[in-house]
């Protein structure tokens, strides 16, 4: 009795599950707001005569007061925003698409008919939409955030290792600028009750909302109460205030009543955090017998021209093999754009895609066999900062992942190997890696009169399986079936809650319930327990701020690791790219819950296919903004994309980084799908292509095979 | 305008706004948020319903043509809540095959579902996926999609 099926599937299936913008209060009005049209300037005049004009609209504000309307600040500037730059508060626009006038009205239809009226004079200025725009503005990170978390990384002497070895590979290579597209539009439900607040919005981060509007509205983090039980998907575009939130809670203290936000699709995509477009330089080296030698990852990311958002590609790369130099130099590009922020494997989706392609191309180049050649180069002892990590079981994820897939088939020259049908087939494998982080959680049981277990604990539940994960442990410590445990959280009533994010949710929540069940099975009938992490912390975290720790640790390094094998074939006729199977394994420490974690492993596959061959914002050099901000436009893979996925794990307990024995999988689930992709594309056609996403207008020939018709020679079928 | 509409068996007299989405009113005066806004633009399908029977886009569809047709929801399929509150067997394949993340497709995937089986496009899982393929899922559940509604498609009489 321990592995679940998801606990709130069932209010899930019948649409009874409630997500925040599901509340219809008493007297609510519906909020829309006006946005910029330029990329950069001043506003001199907004005009609201029409729209205030029309039947159903209560109010139209152009601007509060600063008095009224604190500053925000960024997340992580030691804040709780998604970045600093609160609209509705000066005459500045920062990017295109920004608030400049909030409407209330009686219907949502109104509210965006009127908001579409509004319109508004500027002073623009020349602006920078991308990293080679002219007006862009290059930093070097280390200087621009001068704190250790932003710091370049460099063991061992890598230029001199590199002009040493036998072998070089130096590639640069281009990723796009992507939106996590969470399918639950931004909302919120805002409600005053006297000078009590209660806020229902989506958010991976109650605790931040709750303290960010107390400091920007002057009022006590206890007036205010945050609701967060299901979330339609975050991915990190939810992980801290928005700026929509604070003029929401004023709008509606100004008219005595409720009032819901909605945001329209193509404003999600103009206010809310990105992943940043970026470019790596990655340079491998390796000696005679195949072993990598030297490596230096640089890379150039977008931030926006009012924060520095801090790369930290180097943390993972730098690991994934046991390469005793490496160097990597982070630049931060200014830009005038919304600041960007984390999408789920936020630098290790780029970072892992470049510096895995590059080893791929490596291990071609010294004639190797690319999992024999990842195997001679696995490590059991973090490079960085030369302690053993906590468990690292990549080298059995690559091996077990190899025979499954039947590796051995595999023909190791690229370009020749096509099926029946003329189709061109290509294998590739890549490995990934996230770091073990785990943020401050309590938790308390208690048993009711009716034998059912209450557990009340800090946490989001995001549609990873916290609340399964949790179930599952209480039913394996107290051996009671599922239906008798009850969840409660992401709820600032039954705790802090601070930001579920980093993949750390389930590695830090499981050993506080954990740690209060045990004092349940002492005789107490109700217990309350942390996770053990310092007070300073703890500290942090119960003021909504961000406290992480890992995932260096006093004696040891933490990290999950995951292997993935990917079959592609190029469509003789159309040249379509279609991925018929993947197949992943996974080191994440012990399984929390079988059933929800195979979920997020095929879901994190989903996401690195749709960034290998299909998710791409295209920026408007000219007017700035996103030019594909719809669902339509930004092509997320649908149905018909995904084919066979198959997913396993080695899991073992961790024996170091918690009581738990687990580590995070949200996100390395994710980490070296791309690559895997990219490099069975080179194998399918010759082609090292450095671009994401690929197309087929990419490849060779359209993709098709050349005219002479498709090549027996070589070709064989597959296992 | 007045529509008259049956929703979910209950015959309903409405004023609406001809602007007005047959979505925004099943959210925000009938209270059936069950059915879900991902875009309001028909790219994204969660907030697909039956109308007369057949599965439409309630985002794209004004309220005002709803005016004298029977809509379900997925408040409204058949074995929810029945007398010993089961599941529709659809959605107990949903829970079987763990076809959901963040569940907020969900209610439209459900509802697209049923009407793909009932099309008879699900015959395979080539059939199954073209046809669920304007039901987008961002948690990326789709092979647990597929699978239940094989298994209910092949569980059909």
């Amino acid at each position: 009795m321990s592995d679940v099926l998801r606990v709130d599937a069932r209010e899930k299936v019948t649409g009874k599950a409630r997500y925040g913008a599901d509340r219809t209060p008493e007297g609510l009005l519906h909020a829309a707001f006006a946005t910029a049209t330029i990329a950069r300037g001043r506003i001199v005049e907004v005009d609201t005569a029409e729209s205030e004009a029309l039947a159903g609209v209560v109010s139209v504000t152009t601007r509060f007061g600063e008095d009224e309307l604190g500053p925000p600040s960024f997340v992580m500037g030691g804040g709780y925003g998604t970045q600093s730059l609160q609209p509705l508060r000066g005459d500045r626009i920062a990017h295109r698409g920004q608030p400049i006038a909030l409407v209330l009205a009686e219907n949502p239809v109104v509210a965006n008919h009127a908001a579409e009226l509004i319109t508004a004079t500027y002073e623009p200025e020349a602006h920078a939409s991308h990293l080679d725009a002219d007006q862009a503005e290059t930093l070097l990170q280390r200087e621009a955030i001068p704190i250790p978390f932003a710091d370049d990384l460099t063991f061992g002497d890598a230029e001199t290792d590199m002009a040493a070895a036998q072998t070089v590979v130096d590639a640069t290579y281009e990723h796009p600028a992507q939106n996590a597209t969470p399918l639950e539009l931004l909302s919120a439900v805002v409600q005053w009750h006297e000078d009590r607040l209660l806020i229902h919005e989506g958010t991976q981060n109650a605790g931040a909302l709750r303290n960010g509007l107390a400091r920007q509205l002057n009022l006590d983090p206890q007036q205010i109460e945050v609701r967060s039980r299901y979330l339609g998907g975050a991915f990190g575009q939810r992980n801290a205030q928005h700026p929509y939130l604070a003029p929401l809670v004023l709008a509606a203290r100004r008219a005595g009543r409720p009032v819901k936000l909605v945001l329209t699709r193509q404003q999600t995509f103009h206010q809310a955090s990105f992943r940043p477009q970026t470019r790596h330089r990655i340079t491998l080296g390796a000696d005679a017998t195949g072993r990598m030698t030297a490596a230096v990852h640089e890379i150039d990311q977008q931030t926006s021209r009012h924060d520095l958002f801090p790369g930290g590609y180097a943390k993972v790369t730098s690991r994934l093999y046991g390469i005793p130099s490496y160097r990597s130099r982070q630049r931060l590009v200014r830009n005038d754009i919304q600041t960007p922020g984390y999408v789920r494997a936020p630098f290790e989706q780029p970072g892992v895609w470049a510096f895995e392609s590059a080893v791929d191309e490596l291990a071609a180049r010294v004639g190797a066999d690319p999992v024999a050649f990842r195997l001679a180069n696995d490590t059991s002892h973090d490079p960085v900062s030369g302690l053993p990590f906590s468990s690292r079981h990549l080298g059995e994820c690559l091996r077990r992942g190899a025979q499954a897939f039947g590796w051995e088939q595999r023909p190791l020259a690229p370009g020749d190997w096509t099926d029946d049908e003329g189709n061109r087939i290509g294998w590739g494998v890549a490995v990934g890696a996230y770091p073990a982080n785990v943020t401050p959680a309590r938790a308390r049981v208690r048993v009711e009169p009716d034998g059912t277990v209450l557990v009340e604990t800090d946490g989001h539940e995001m549609g990873q399986g916290l609340t399964s994960a949790v179930t599952s442990l209480v039913t394996r410590e107290l051996g009671i079936p599922a239906e008798q445990v009850r969840v409660r959280l992401g709820d600032t009533r039954v705790g802090a809650q601070p930001l579920t994010a980093g993949s750390w949710g389930t590695a830090s929540t499981l050993p506080a319930v954990q740690a209060a069940l045990e004092q349940l099975k002492a005789g107490e009938s109700g217990a309350e327990a942390g996770n053990g992490l310092p007070t300073a912390l703890a500290d942090r975290a119960a003021n909504g701020l961000v406290a992480a720790a890992g995932p260096v640790y006093g004696e040891f390094a933490a990290f999950s690791f995951i292997a993935h094998f990917v079959e592609v074939r190029l469509e003789r006729v159309t040249g379509r790219i279609r991925v018929p199977r993947v197949l992943s394994v996974a080191d994440c420490g012990r399984v929390a819950n079988r059933v929800t974690a195979a979920s997020q492993v095929r879901g994190g596959v989903v996401w690195g296919l749709g960034a290998a061959l299909r998710e791409h914002l295209v920026t408007d050099p000219r007017l700035g903004g996103f030019l594909n901000a719809s669902l339509e436009e930004y092509p997320i893979s649908v149905n018909a994309d995904i084919c066979a996925i198959d997913v396993d794990f080695v899991d073992r307990p961790d024996p170091l980084l918690n009581s738990s024995g687990v580590k995070g999988l949200g996100e390395v689930a994710m980490v070296g799908v791309a690559p895997a992709v990219t490099n069975a594309i080179w194998h399918a056609t010759g082609q090292r292509l450095r671009k994401l996403p690929i197309t087929i207008a990419d490849l060779p020939a359209g993709g098709r095979r050349p005219p002479s018709g498709p090549s027996t020679g070589g070709s064989r079928p597959t296992g | 305008m007045q529509i008259k509409v049956t929703v979910n068996a209950e015959p309903t007299l409405m004023d609406v706004d001809p602007r007005e989405s047959l979505l925004d009113v099943l959210r925000e005066r009938l209270q059936l948020t069950g059915t879900k806004k991902g875009c309001d633009h028909g790219h994204c399908g969660a907030c697909t319903v039956h109308l007369d029977g057949r599965r439409v886009l309630s985002c794209l569809t004004p309220a005002v043509q709803a005016d004298d047709t029977t809509v379900a929801t997925i408040e409204g399929i058949e074995g929810i809540e029945g007398p010993d509150g089961e599941l529709h067997p659809l959605q107990e394949a949903f829970v079987r095959n763990d076809a959901l993340q963040c569940g907020y497709c969900t209610p439209g995937q459900i509802m697209s579902a049923l009407a793909c089986v009932a099309e008879g496009n699900a015959g395979s899982d080539e059939d199954i996926r073209e046809f669920m393929s304007g039901n987008l899922c961002r948690c990326g559940a789709y092979v647990g999609i597929v699978a239940a509604i094989r298994s209910y498609a092949a569980g059909q009489p």
